[in-house]
């Protein structure tokens, strides 16, 4: 009788678990936050020329959103250019960038400064100010920082690695939830490797909800085979590249010599 | 038609190295110059990393040389023997050049004294080649004076060591002269980052005499084997040599390079070197305002040149 009492005890336990469970996962459901990107494995071959990655997913109706697609942290160095005796434009020294990402874009439904307190966009590393104090560099003093991260902007963006958009992710609302989407260009700029899509939910200037997902670049075919081999076996490439281009050269010669060219 | 370059990891539009191939070829048959100093700040423009540009040229002018040395050898335009002579002092000056480099990057200056050098060189040698061509095709009385001029000159290097004769270029020189013109030629060439033809050309002939036709094939000739060394060592040690950039490049640079030889054999000696002087002076041009205006972007790609 005893041991009865005692299973019926851990399944009432048991019903009552499970019944928390679903109203926890019902109370949330009208506010979850989803990510998902069309292309989380984008192929690079012969004819990659970028390519197209659109966002989508749920959110709560009364949130705004940041989508912000990076690369993971590394290392940089750039040639910087200065003035010499005052009148020539040479290479004047090295910036070196420490926890900086390749490839940084912000979409915002709002102006970011106005949907988020200035600590939560320096958490989350949101906005270029943000990313300057996030970012280590090789700077005597804070003006220098200034200048020279305003200039890898201007460098980053030129490349088209780096963006920022206001208003561009269209949302439609419903009763418990908004559907969002945007449709990014994916530069072709950017290298094969790991990049991560995420979406913050924002309300009362505080990120109140993030999902990630991922895209991963990565070459293919005889794209992947050639890199592989220049990094690998280069002194099998360097002899097929000259060979190539000799072949090239004396086949070139000999069609004209035959068509009386260069007689 | 885009396509994807492995190494450069950039995507360009194939007519784009195309057409470029075929540019620099056809200066490359007509001048016997590699055409390095316009292609590879050309490549750097159209989005290709400095460090690729500069070794995925130097593949293409293999392919663009190789090209041009075969069509001027079949109408006998390559003295082979002054060509391997002008090699050994390329090779030496080669060497010496880059320790030179190490040393004044260590002092710090290195990019300083490789802009000035570019300018000064290439200044000089576009202006006098400029002068003395309209000077020559107007066949004023400078004739006379250059003569003496000459005449000086030629008595110092007759008076030389070893000396031997260069049939194909109908000229004798002590053979310390063309290994000692190949060795300066070299470290410079060294030191600017270039092939050095455009140095190579002038040097040819005002010093050494030879006709410039077979100026044109034998500059090709000793160019060939300057740009196979450093293809392979581009490619060995920095792993920056892209393979299908520099097949689209040369494509162009091969038939440019043939129909270069073409022209150049309607063309008179004179006409050819007013031409390519008037190139080297607009190429110092466009370097003179890069040092002088303010850049649009103060950051660059580290490496290369």
């Amino acid at each position: 009788m005893k041991h009865y009492n005692r299973i019926i005890k851990f399944v009432v336990c048991l019903q009552a678990l499970f019944i928390l469970t679903l109203f926890l996962e019902v109370n949330s459901a009208s506010a979850q936050l989803t990510a998902k990107a069309n292309h989380d494995h984008i192929t690079v071959d012969f004819f990659y020329h970028g390519s197209t990655v659109s966002v989508r997913g749920i959110s709560d109706p009364d949130t705004d959103l940041i989508i912000k697609i990076t690369s993971d942290d590394g290392h940089q160095i750039l040639r910087e250019k200065g003035k010499v005796g005052g009148v020539l434009w040479m290479n004047v020294g090295e910036l070196k960038l420490d926890r900086v990402p390749n490839m940084y874009f912000l979409h915002s439904t709002k102006n970011i400064e106005e949907i988020l307190s200035p600590d939560q966009m320096d958490k989350y590393v949101m906005g270029y100010p943000a990313l300057e104090k996030h970012v280590g560099m090789n700077a005597s003093d804070q003006a220098e920082k200034d200048k020279w991260f305003n200039e890898f902007v201007k460098f980053k963006e030129s490349s088209k690695l780096y963006g920022a958009t206001t208003g561009q992710i269209s949302l439609t609302k419903g009763t418990d939830s908004q559907n969002y989407y945007i449709l990014t260009q994916w530069p072709y700029q950017a290298p094969p490797g790991n990049y991560t899509v995420s979406v913050y939910a924002v309300k009362d200037k505080k990120v109140v909800e993030t999902a990630t997902s991922n895209v991963v670049v990565e070459q293919v075919g005889m794209v992947k085979s050639f890199a592989n081999m220049a990094k690998n076996n280069a002194a099998e490439y360097g002899f097929i590249s000259v060979f190539a281009a000799l072949a090239a050269g004396f086949g070139v010669g000999m069609i004209f010599r035959k068509s009386g060219g260069a007689h | 038609m885009y396509l994807y370059l492995p190494v450069a990891l950039t995507s360009i539009n194939i007519l784009i190295p195309i057409g470029l191939g075929l540019a620099v070829g056809l200066l490359s048959g007509l001048f016997g110059v590699g055409g390095g100093f316009l292609m590879t700040p050309l490549l750097i423009m159209f989005g290709i990393p400095s460090t690729v540009a500069a070794a995925t040229d130097s593949n293409q002018i293999v392919a663009a040389s190789v090209s041009g040395t075969y069509a001027h050898w079949k109408v006998g335009n390559v003295d082979f023997k002054m060509g391997l002579y002008l090699l050994v002092g390329g090779f030496i000056g080669g060497l010496i050049g880059v320790e030179l480099i190490k040393v004044l990057r260590a002092m710090g200056d290195a990019g300083f004294v490789i802009k000035l050098t570019y300018v000064l060189m290439l200044g000089s040698v576009g202006t006098y080649m400029f002068i003395e061509s309209i000077q020559s095709m107007k066949k004023k009385k400078t004739e006379e004076v250059k003569e003496e001029k000459d005449s000086s000159i030629s008595r110092f290097l007759k008076s030389l060591p070893l000396q031997t004769r260069f049939e194909k270029s109908g000229v004798t020189h002590s053979a310390l002269v063309p290994v000692v013109l190949g060795g300066f030629v070299g470290v410079l060439a060294a030191i600017m980052g270039v092939g050095g033809g455009f140095l190579m050309v002038p040097v040819m002939f005002y010093i050494l005499r030879m006709p410039m036709h077979v100026i044109v094939g034998t500059s090709l000739f000793q160019i060939l084997f300057t740009c196979i060394e450093v293809t392979f060592l581009q490619s060995y040690t920095n792993h920056t040599v892209d393979f299908i950039l520099a097949v689209l490049l040369l494509l162009g640079s091969t038939v440019g390079a043939q129909v270069g030889v073409i022209f150049g054999r309607k063309m008179k000696g004179d006409q050819l070197k007013i031409i390519l002087a008037s190139i080297v002076l607009v190429v110092t041009a466009k370097i003179v305002l890069e040092l002088t205006l303010t850049p649009s972007l103060l950051l660059s790609q580290a490496g290369g040149h």
